[in-house]
C-alpha cells in the first residue's frame, strides 16, 4: 500500500474505542494524531498536515457537524464519521454536509481499515498526476468512459443513458458511500432533492442488468437510511 | 337514583309549621282585639261626626291585619264575616241590629264583606310566599354552607363527618353515614355517627330500624346515610327535598374525591413506568461503550495471537461474549423504546428487494460460513414501510434461523405479492431444527425461551423475536412461525400491507 506517510487524525472522545483505532492504524503503518474533543481536531487541522479525519458524532464539546462544516470551508480532506446505532439522520446529514464515508459503532479493525483504504484511494487520484481514467473496474464490472460502454464479465450491456450516468457517479466514487441526496443532485439536478421513488426504479431497473441477483446485489448494495455503495472488493 | 320510593308520607306542609307556632287562641285574641280595636275607632269616629264608610274602612284595615297576623285562609274568612257584621251592628241603622234598612246598607254591607274576603286572601296568600320564600333561602344557604364545607375536605371520612353532621343539623337527630370502598362494599372503616345535642343516651340504644338513603355516584353507589326510622316519619316535604340535596352534593363531593385519586394513581403509574423505561434506557446506552470497547481491544488481541496459540480461542470466547451482550443491549433498547411508543415508524415507499438485500449483506458480513438465498418478484415491489426497522426485522429471522442451522443447511429468504395484491408477504426459511410444537403459540413471546434447547448452544435471551412481532403488528401487518411442510426446518412469515390504510385485522 503507497502510504505516502499519510496521517490521520482520529477524533473519538472514549479512550478505548480510540486506542483501538489507533492500535488498527499503527499496526498497517499509518502515522496518526488522536483528539477528544472538537476544539482540540480543528487546531490540530489548522497546524499540522492531516490527510484523513476520522471523527465521532457524539463529541462532548462541538457537535460533528459544526466540525465538518468548519472543515469543509478550507479542507477537501476526506471525513469518515463515527457514529453510534441509532444516530441514522445525523450519518446522513454529515454525509450531505461533506463527509465521506461513515463506520458504526461497533466496528471492527476491517471495515475500518476497507474505509481508509477507499479514502486513501481517492486521495491519490486527487492529488496524483492528473491522468483521467478512462477505464475502471470493479469485480466482473467495467465501465469504459471514452467508448461510454458497461461490461459485466466480458460481455457489453446495454444500459440507459441515466443508467449509465449513475454507474459513472459510483465508479469514479468507488468504495464510497453515496447518499440518496448526492445521487439524486447528481443525476437529476439540484431540485429533485426527495424524489426517492425515481431512484429506486432506476436502482432497481440497473440491478435487474448487472446483478446475478437483483435482491442479493454484489456490486451496488443499499445502505438502509443512508444511500448506496458500489463495493470493490 | 330513586331514594326516595320509600319516603314517609306527611301531607299537611307549611301549615302544620304554623299550628306548632301560634296556637288556636292566641290567633283568636289577636282577632277580636283588633276587631275591638277597630270598632273603638269606630265609636270615636262617630262622635267627630265622620261619614260611615270612613268606619268601613277602619274595618277593612282591621280584617288586613287579623289576616297578616293571624294567616290562614280560613281565619280571613271569618274575621271577613265578623267585621262585616259588627259594622252592621254597630254602625249601621238600625243600630245594634243585624238588619239593614236601606239598600244601600246591604250594597255596603255586601262589597264590604267581599272586600274584606279578598284582602284576608290576598295578605294571607302574600305571607305564605314570603314564608316558603325564606324555607327556600334556608335551604340554600344550608346546602351552600354543607357544598363550602365538602370543598375543603380532605378525604372521605371528612366528606361522610360533614355530610352526617349537616344532615344531624338539619333533622335534629341521630344520623349515621356508611361510604363504601372502591369495589362498593361498606368500609366499616368509613362510618360515622352523629346525635343531636339534645339526645339522651337511652335513645341512642333504643333505636331498632333505620331508614337508609344512598349516596349514589356516577358509577356505583357511593355509601349510605341512615337515620332512625320514627325520625323518618317525621320529616316534611321540605327537609326530604333539602335532604335530597344535601346526599347529591355529598355524592358529587365523593364521586370528585375518587376521581382526583384516580388520576394521582395513574400520574404516579405512568412516572413509575417512565423512570423504570429511562433507567433500563440509560443502563443500555451506558453498557454500549464499553462493549465497543471489550470487543475492539478482543480484536486488537486477536490479530496478536497465533492461531496455534492455545489463548486464540479465549480471545474468541471474549469476543463472542462481548458481541453476544451487545445483541442484547441493542434489542432491550429497541424495546423500550417501542414499549414507549417513542419508536416513530417513518414511513416511506422502499424497494422490498432492498431491505431484503441490506439485511442479507449485513448477516453474511457477520458469519460468511452460512449461505443465503433469496427470492424476490421480477418486478419492483415497492412497501410503504420503515426501512430500518423492517430490516432489523429481517436481520433478526435471519440470525435466529443460523442459530439453529449448520452452515451447510439453506437458508432462504423470499419476497412476495399476496394473490389479492393487498400485503407483501416476507418469509425466512431454514432447514435446521425447526421449531418444538411446544413452542410455536408462545414464540414471539417477550423473554421466551424454549425448554428444550441444547445447553450448550448459548441462548438468547429472547428479545428478538418479540420486537420482529411488535414492529410487524406496528406497520399493521402480522407474522406467524411455523414449521416447513416438506421437510425439516422453520419458517417465519410476515406481511405488510401496500396500502397506507389497509391493515391486517381479524
Amino acid at each position: 500500500m503507497n502510504l505516502n506517510n499519510r496521517k490521520i487524525l482520529i477524533v473519538e472522545d472514549d479512550k478505548q474505542i480510540r486506542n483501538f483505532i489507533s492500535y488498527s492504524l499503527d499496526q498497517e503503518g499509518f502515522a496518526y494524531v488522536t483528539s477528544g474533543a472538537g476544539q482540540g481536531a480543528l487546531s490540530i487541522l489548522l497546524s499540522d498536515q492531516i490527510d484523513i479525519m476520522l471523527l465521532d458524532l457524539g463529541l462532548p464539546d462541538l457537535d460533528g457537524m459544526e466540525v465538518i462544516k468548519k472543515v469543509r470551508e478550507w479542507s477537501e480532506l476526506p471525513i469518515i464519521v463515527v457514529s453510534a446505532r441509532d444516530q441514522d439522520k445525523e450519518k446522513a446529514a454529515a454525509l450531505d454536509l461533506g463527509a465521506d464515508d461513515y463506520l458504526t459503532k461497533p466496528f471492527s479493525a476491517t471495515e475500518l481499515l476497507a474505509r481508509i483504504r477507499v479514502a486513501l484511494r481517492h486521495l491519490n487520484q486527487h492529488n496524483g498526476p492528473d491522468k483521467a481514467q478512462n477505464h475502471l473496474q470493479a469485480g466482473d464490472l467495467q465501465i469504459d468512459f471514452e467508448k461510454r460502454l458497461v461490461y459485466l464479465e466480458n460481455q457489453e450491456v446495454h444500459v440507459t443513458p441515466m443508467e449509465y450516468s449513475l454507474l459513472t457517479l459510483f465508479f469514479k466514487n468507488m468504495g464510497k458511500v453515496l447518499t440518496t441526496r448526492q445521487i439524486l443532485t447528481e443525476i437529476w439536478g439540484i431540485h429533485y432533492g426527495n424524489d426517492t421513488q425515481a431512484l429506486r426504479a432506476l436502482m432497481a431497473g440497473l440491478r435487474r442488468k448487472i446483478e446475478k441477483n437483483p435482491a442479493k446485489p454484489r456490486y451496488i448494495i443499499t445502505e438502509i437510511g443512508v444511500g448506496y455503495r458500489l463495493v470493490d472488493e | 337514583m330513586n331514594f326516595f320510593k320509600n319516603a314517609p308520607e306527611n301531607g299537611k306542609g307549611i301549615q302544620d309549621h304554623y299550628s306548632a307556632m301560634a296556637p288556636f287562641l292566641i290567633r283568636m285574641s289577636i282577632m277580636f282585639s283588633f276587631l275591638l280595636g277597630a270598632s273603638l275607632i269606630g265609636y270615636s269616629f262617630k262622635a267627630l261626626q265622620l261619614q260611615e264608610t270612613n268606619i268601613a274602612i277602619v274595618y277593612l284595615l282591621a280584617v288586613l291585619l287579623t289576616a297578616r297576623y293571624t294567616g290562614g285562609y280560613l281565619f280571613g274568612f271569618w274575621v271577613s264575616l265578623f267585621a262585616a257584621f259588627i259594622f252592621n251592628f254597630l254602625f249601621m241603622e238600625p243600630y245594634y241590629t243585624f238588619s239593614v234598612n236601606t239598600p244601600n246598607y246591604i250594597i255596603t254591607f255586601t262589597i264590604m264583606a267581599i272586600t274584606a274576603f279578598i284582602t284576608s286572601t290576598l295578605t294571607t296568600h302574600a305571607k305564605q310566599n314570603a314564608l316558603r320564600a325564606r324555607e327556600r333561602e334556608e335551604e340554600a344557604k344550608a346546602l351552600y354552607s354543607l357544598t363550602n364545607r365538602l370543598t375543603d375536605a380532605a378525604d372521605i371520612p371528612e366528606i361522610a363527618d360533614i355530610a352526617a353532621s349537616a344532615v344531624c343539623e338539619m333533622l335534629n337527630c341521630r344520623v349515621g353515614c356508611v361510604c363504601f370502598d372502591e369495589s362498593g362494599k361498606p368500609d366499616e372503616a368509613f362510618s360515622r355517627q352523629f346525635s343531636p345535642k339534645n339526645g339522651t343516651p337511652e335513645e341512642a340504644a333504643s333505636q331498632k330500624s333505620f331508614f337508609d338513603w344512598l349516596i349514589s355516584g356516577r358509577d356505583s353507589t357511593l355509601g349510605v346515610i341512615r337515620i332512625p326510622m320514627d325520625d323518618a316519619k317525621r320529616m316534611t316535604p321540605t327537609q326530604t327535598r333539602l335532604l335530597q340535596g344535601m346526599i347529591e352534593n355529598t355524592a358529587l363531593a365523593m364521586d370528585r374525591f375518587h376521581a382526583s385519586e384516580q388520576r394521582r394513581k395513574t400520574n404516579e403509574a405512568i412516572v413509575q413506568e417512565r423512570y423504570r423505561g429511562n433507567l433500563l434506557q440509560a443502563i443500555s446506552h451506558d453498557l454500549r461503550t464499553p462493549l465497543t470497547g471489550i470487543m475492539g481491544t478482543a480484536e486488537m488481541l486477536l490479530t496478536m495471537t497465533g492461531k496455534d496459540d492455545n489463548r486464540y480461542d479465549l480471545i474468541k470466547e471474549i469476543y463472542g461474549d462481548a458481541d453476544w451482550l451487545h445483541s442484547l443491549v441493542e434489542n432491550i433498547l429497541s424495546l423500550t423504546r417501542l414499549h414507549e411508543g417513542k419508536l416513530v415508524l417513518h414511513k416511506q415507499e422502499e424497494a422490498g428487494e432492498e431491505v431484503i438485500g441490506a439485511a442479507v449483506h449485513h448477516v453474511l458480513h457477520l458469519h460468511p460460513e452460512h449461505d443465503i438465498w433469496v427470492t424476490a418478484p421480477e418486478e419492483l415491489l415497492l412497501i410503504p414501510m420503515d426501512a430500518k426497522l423492517i430490516r432489523q426485522v429481517l436481520i433478526n429471522l435471519l440470525d435466529n434461523a443460523i442459530k439453529h442451522t449448520k452452515p451447510e443447511q439453506e437458508i432462504q429468504v423470499s419476497l412476495k405479492k399476496e394473490n389479492s395484491g393487498n400485503f407483501a408477504v416476507f418469509s425466512v426459511c431454514d432447514h435446521g431444527e425447526g421449531i418444538d410444537a411446544s413452542d410455536i403459540s408462545n414464540i414471539f413471546q417477550m423473554f421466551y425461551t424454549s425448554a428444550s434447547r441444547r445447553n450448550d448452544v448459548k441462548l438468547g435471551v429472547g428479545l428478538g423475536l418479540t420486537i420482529c412481532e411488535a414492529i410487524v403488528k406496528a406497520h399493521g401487518g402480522e407474522i406467524k412461525a411455523r414449521n416447513r411442510e416438506n421437510g425439516p426446518g422453520a419458517e417465519f412469515i410476515f406481511t405488510l400491507p401496500l396500502k397506507e390504510n389497509f391493515h391486517e385485522s381479524k
